[in-house]
């Protein structure tokens, strides 16, 4: 089932002489996750802000084409009630995410949850499951503000885990994580997939993201140039073309003069390297 | 200021203190004279000692020492109209009765409002109001601008601290300081701004502007004491007002 299309969108922010997106076509389908990128300024993060219906509403700025989230038009006036608590968006700058009025990471994680009016014993649950798997539930009884910053942003994941979203927007993502973080992110993300759930990634980060998505898009100039599976599109040219990299032994294969399709891992790179 | 968690201030309901200052204030407005203007403050004293924020008395005293000062000088040595020497320096009656009673209501409402935010549990109102029923926007912007300074304080430390690592100079000539405060204000101000925006997204996306009763997480008590309390205040604060225009 496609839980975010694309056809033809295009948006341009106010005052802004070229468009941020234009005729971009592309689909993310529930279960699975689709992994956006592209280079500086291609369109992704404008991409998940169309999405969840914030641009133009919050942005200001002028939509064309069609954007279909959760079979619902996230810019009409009526998408924030039906959408509420559906899709998950999660920024790369988890203080900006907080809510600003708890004082407890367990009121952080339940904001969303007592907004959509839940009862308390679900709510209690709900937020107990969502820190354990996050692994801060040690951290319930702290003050959101004065968490690092790995620590914040596991906090603003366990938030939208809470609501379990049919959709997960995600801007970078694991900026803010160590290698722990991003691997725990990564499981998390399987999870919500296998659950149902559709999941975006907009994220630059191949070597974290190229086994675990099942799609990638890759979007240049505001436009989707290259749609495919990671495993297939990171191993040629055109993502290169496109002004988008590979991961670390990719980038490597290629700059040693490899031909494609290249490795991707060290074990690909050792197998090919000692064929 | 971290409150004992047994003080009073720490146990009442959100309301009370809110509505006691709120009582406090108009009353530190209308009462005539230095007298009433004297035992307002008095009261306000033992009021915050007595709910366990008596620091905030002292904190109060920093903004107020000034403003005391320059309110003796103005009106008590400056002043107009009869005369009194005190320890050889020569003071308007009518200007000290004024000055006592400006210093008094300051003091009044400056060390119940800091008693009030000291004892302030922003998740505790948040309940309060949802308990209620109320608009959670207006909780939301409530709770948001109590809470803004001190994190507005600890954006400006960490900005001031990046920028002196970079070569700011925040000493010498009065010019080079007034030079400094671009280097930290600008940053902030935009920071600030930048992250209005991204607040503001993720607030939707968490359903804060949804049409949803909001569940109280741990409603606060509301004792027969609390609301009597809150009824005499505000009584207390009417009758003040009264008796400035009847008498």
């Amino acid at each position: 089932m496609t839980a975010l299309a694309f056809d033809e969108a295009g948006f341009t922010y106010p005052g802004a002489a070229a468009p941020a997106l234009a005729q971009c076509t592309f689909a993310a389908e529930a279960g699975a996750i689709t992994w956006l990128t592209g280079p500086l300024g291609a369109g992704t993060s404008t991409a998940l802000l169309l999405a969840a219906g914030l641009a133009p509403r919050h942005t200001g700025g002028h939509r064309s084409g069609a954007v279909r989230t959760l079979g619902v038009d996230p810019a009409e006036p009526g998408a924030p009630a039906i959408l509420g608590g559906r899709v998950a968006l999660v920024l790369s700058s988890p203080a900006a995410q907080l809510s600003g009025i708890a004082e407890t990471v367990a009121q952080e994680v339940a904001f969303a949850p007592a907004n959509l009016g839940w009862p308390r014993e679900r709510i209690h649950s709900a937020v107990d499951r969502a820190m354990e798997a996050l692994g801060i539930a040690h951290l319930a009884a702290r003050d959101p503000s004065t968490l690092s910053g790995g620590e914040m942003q596991r906090v603003v994941l366990a938030a939208m885990l809470v609501l379990r979203p049919a959709l997960w927007l995600l801007d970078e993502p694991t900026s803010a994580l160590d290698s722990a973080g991003r691997a725990l992110l990564h499981d998390i993300l399987r999870s919500e997939a296998a659950r149902g759930a559709a999941v975006v990634v907009a994220s630059e980060d191949a070597d974290g993201l190229y086994a675990v998505a099942d799609r990638l898009v890759v979007l240049s100039g505001g436009c989707a140039v290259l749609d495919g599976a990671p495993q297939d599109l990171l191993r040629g040219d055109a993502v290169w073309d496109a002004g988008v990299g590979s991961t670390t032994i990719g980038t490597l294969a290629r700059v040693a003069g490899v031909d494609a399709p290249r490795p991707l891992t060290v074990d690909e790179g050792v197998a090919r390297w000692t064929r | 200021m971290t409150l004992a968690p047994g003080a009073l201030a720490a146990r009442a309901h959100p309301f009370t203190p809110l509505v006691v200052t709120a009582a406090i204030a108009v009353a530190a407005l209308a009462v005539p004279g230095p007298g009433p203007a004297l035992a307002l403050y008095a009261l306000t004293l033992v009021l915050v000692v007595t709910t366990g924020t008596g620091q905030a008395a002292l904190r109060a005293l920093v903004p107020l020492a000034p403003l005391w000062f320059f309110l003796f000088l103005l009106h008590g040595v400056l002043g107009e109209g009869g005369r009194v020497t005190v320890e050889g320096i020569s003071l308007s009656r009518d200007g000290l009765a004024l000055a006592t009673t400006q210093a008094a209501r300051l003091g009044a409402i400056a060390t119940a409002s800091l008693a009030m935010y000291a004892g302030f549990s922003p998740s505790r109102f948040v309940d309060a109001v949802a308990e209620r029923e109320w608009s959670f926007s207006v909780a939301y912007l409530v709770v948001a601008t109590l809470l803004a300074l001190p994190r507005f304080r600890a954006r400006a430390a960490v900005i001031l601290e990046a920028q002196r690592s970079r070569g700011l100079r925040l000493r010498g000539s009065p010019l080079s300081r007034i030079r400094a405060l671009g280097p930290i204000t600008f940053p902030l101000l935009l920071g600030a701004l930048a992250e209005v925006d991204e607040r503001g997204f993720a607030l939707e996306t968490r359903c804060a502007a949804g049409s949803a009763r909001r569940t109280a997480l741990a409603p606060p008590l509301d004792t027969t004491a609390d609301r009597l309390v809150r009824w005499l205040a505000a009584g207390a604060g009417m009758a003040a007002v009264a008796w400035r225009v009847v008498g």
